[in-house]
């Protein structure tokens, strides 16, 4: 028997490990080689340059720029989907709600559409003169307005994380109701005898039950917004002037624009570490419910 | 009935964009150009669709597509099943933390991977072909799937395994025809999820194609997009061309997509 099950894990495990270990683990120890070299991607030479693709990262001002803009991301990418899909969920789970599978697959859509067309659509929105933004805003000031939302460096970055938003909240909603419908019914309808309102039992009852949900919304968010990259290259490619590059954004300018392999390749060890340093965290905190909910 | 109002003006600001590419889609370019995007159309236009369709590039970036996303779908999902059937009935010492490494591989960043797998990719002379898309996207693809899978097959009773075990079947035999049969429910979840992600995938493409002819179709819709500069009805009719398949299997698979993003999510 035991002989029996070592054959079969091997035979069963061969071809996954292999091909993760060659397309996914291999090219990651790979980038840390490549981030000690000066390789410009075409060139078969290349030198070793030791720690100077790290020391000239440190000071980049265009990396600090898209440090700087990945936390922005992160922080308002964190708290506009995760309130949104909040609240989404907690209208929707007031039972009554009519149609409250119609609502769900609408706010749920825009996931299953790709970022290219996100980027699209959210174009057109933020288009100068007839976008669907500044029609609204001439519509309710009376005044025309022509403001160019991604052209501008002050409002490029924030334009594209709405977008980015808008996309995202159908999925922590899913997440969040998920979440609710492991709250039990009778400690909802105990504290209504109680005589708690809507408000209070939310707030005290509901909210703390979804602690887990929160955990994992926060975590995906954070996650997520790291990959931020495609609908960011739809919609500015990083500009202008830089002003919405995120490390992605800018590992990839380096890497495929510039040609500045090894610098690229140093980025995204950088990218790499900061992910794991993310996921290490999650995990802990995942263990830390799981001890306290059994 | 406050919700419910709520719920409504809600739902229509968040449909508003998408209904702004169809209404768009709908239209001449000359009556968008009289400044009537948002509005209703005049009347049922499809001309836009008929070029867009006969538009030989576009037949050919949906050829690519699918050339991409239905092997790669099948095999991230094959080894997917290989890795949680291991993982979940045949567990050995260590295994857990193998477990959580594979699973971590979805959580990175594709950005660590590009240039190693370019380099790779360029040095195998594979660049520009279809491959390096199939084959990332199955890498790629094992994490989720593994998780998936070994979730699934945890439900599946070990009396059943062991039964079978006992009547002379081994574990491929066990794995065929015991735990795929009453998998049918997570495959489907995670078909849907690998075919909506693979069909919308623009990065890959992006790095590993140069000419026209090996476009998939999101980064070939952003290629065409330079040809119909101001034709945003043209333009709209394209992309909503371009989502019309993962449309499809959202509608039709809806549950097992949303069950499927919050499993992983949950279990991740």
């Amino acid at each position: 028997m035991n002989r029996h099950a070592v054959f079969w894990r091997a035979a069963l495990l061969a071809l996954p490990l292999a091909v993760f270990g060659v397309f996914v683990v291999w090219p990651l120890l790979d980038s840390f080689y490549y981030s000690f070299t000066d390789w410009n991607g075409f060139d078969p030479r290349y030198r070793f340059v030791g720690l100077e693709n790290f020391a000239r990262i440190v000071t980049d001002r265009l990396f600090t720029n898209a440090t700087v803009n990945t936390v922005i991301w992160m922080v308002l990418a964190l708290l506009l989907p995760t309130l949104g899909g909040l609240a989404l969920a907690l209208l929707l789970d007031s039972r009554a709600v009519r149609g409250a599978n119609v609502f769900k697959s609408i706010f749920y859509l825009p996931i299953c559409l790709s970022a290219v067309v996100v980027g699209q659509i959210w174009i057109w929105i933020y288009q100068p003169d007839w976008g669907l933004l500044n029609t609204f805003i001439e519509a309710v000031t009376g005044r025309p307005e022509t403001f160019a939302w991604l052209a501008k460096p002050q409002s490029a970055l924030y334009s594209v994380i709405v977008a980015w938003s808008w996309q995202q909240m159908g999925l922590s909603m899913v997440i969040f109701l998920a979440g609710l419908t492991a709250v039990p019914a009778d400690l909802t309808e105990a504290a209504a005898i109680e005589g708690a309102n809507r408000w209070q039992k939310t707030w005290y009852v509901v909210l703390p039950m979804l602690r887990p949900a929160t955990v994992v919304v926060v975590a995906l968010s954070v996650i997520n917004s790291l990959k931020g990259f495609d609908i960011l290259y739809i919609m500015t490619a990083g500009g202008p002037f830089h002003s919405s590059d995120t490390l992605a954004m800018f590992m990839y300018n380096e890497s495929f624009k510039k040609y500045r392999m090894g610098y690229g390749s140093a980025i995204s060890v950088i990218l790499f570490l900061l992910t794991l340093a993310i996921i290490f965290f999650y995990f802990r905190q995942l263990r830390k419910l799981d001890e306290i909910h059994g | 009935m406050v919700v419910f109002v709520c719920l409504c003006v809600l739902a229509l600001l968040f449909l508003a964009p998408t209904l702004g590419v169809i209404l768009s889609s709908l239209k001449s370019t000359r009556e968008i150009a009289f400044g009537a995007l948002w509005t209703l159309p005049g009347g049922l236009y499809l001309e836009n669709f008929r070029e867009v369709l006969a538009h030989p590039s576009v037949k050919t970036y949906f050829a690519n597509t699918f050339l991409v996303t239905v092997p790669a779908t099948a095999g991230s999902i094959g080894l997917g099943i290989l890795a949680g059937y291991v993982f979940s009935k045949l567990p050995f010492r260590g295994s857990e933390l193998l477990f959580l490494v594979i699973v971590s591989g979805m959580f990175f960043p594709p950005q660590i991977v590009l240039i190693p797998l370019f380099r790779m990719f360029s040095g195998l002379g594979l660049l520009d072909t279809l491959w390096p898309m199939i084959i990332v996207h199955v890498a790629m693809g094992i994490p989720i799937c593994t998780l998936l899978m070994r979730n699934f097959f945890a439900t599946v009773p070990n009396a059943l395994r062991e039964a079978a075990i006992v009547e002379g079947a081994n574990e491929w035999q066990v794995l065929t025809r015991v735990a795929l049969p009453i998998s049918l429910p997570a495959l489907a979840v995670l078909a849907t999820l690998q075919f909506t992600w693979i069909w919308n995938d623009f990065l890959w493409p992006l790095i590993f194609t140069q000419s026209d002819e090996k476009r998939t179709i999101m980064l070939g819709i952003v290629s065409l997009k330079g040809q119909y500069s101001v034709a945003w009805g043209i333009q709209g009719a394209l992309s909503l061309v371009a989502s019309l398949p993962t449309l499809i299997v959202f509608l039709f698979f809806q549950r097992y997509f949303i069950k499927g993003m919050t499993m992983g999510a949950i279990k991740g």
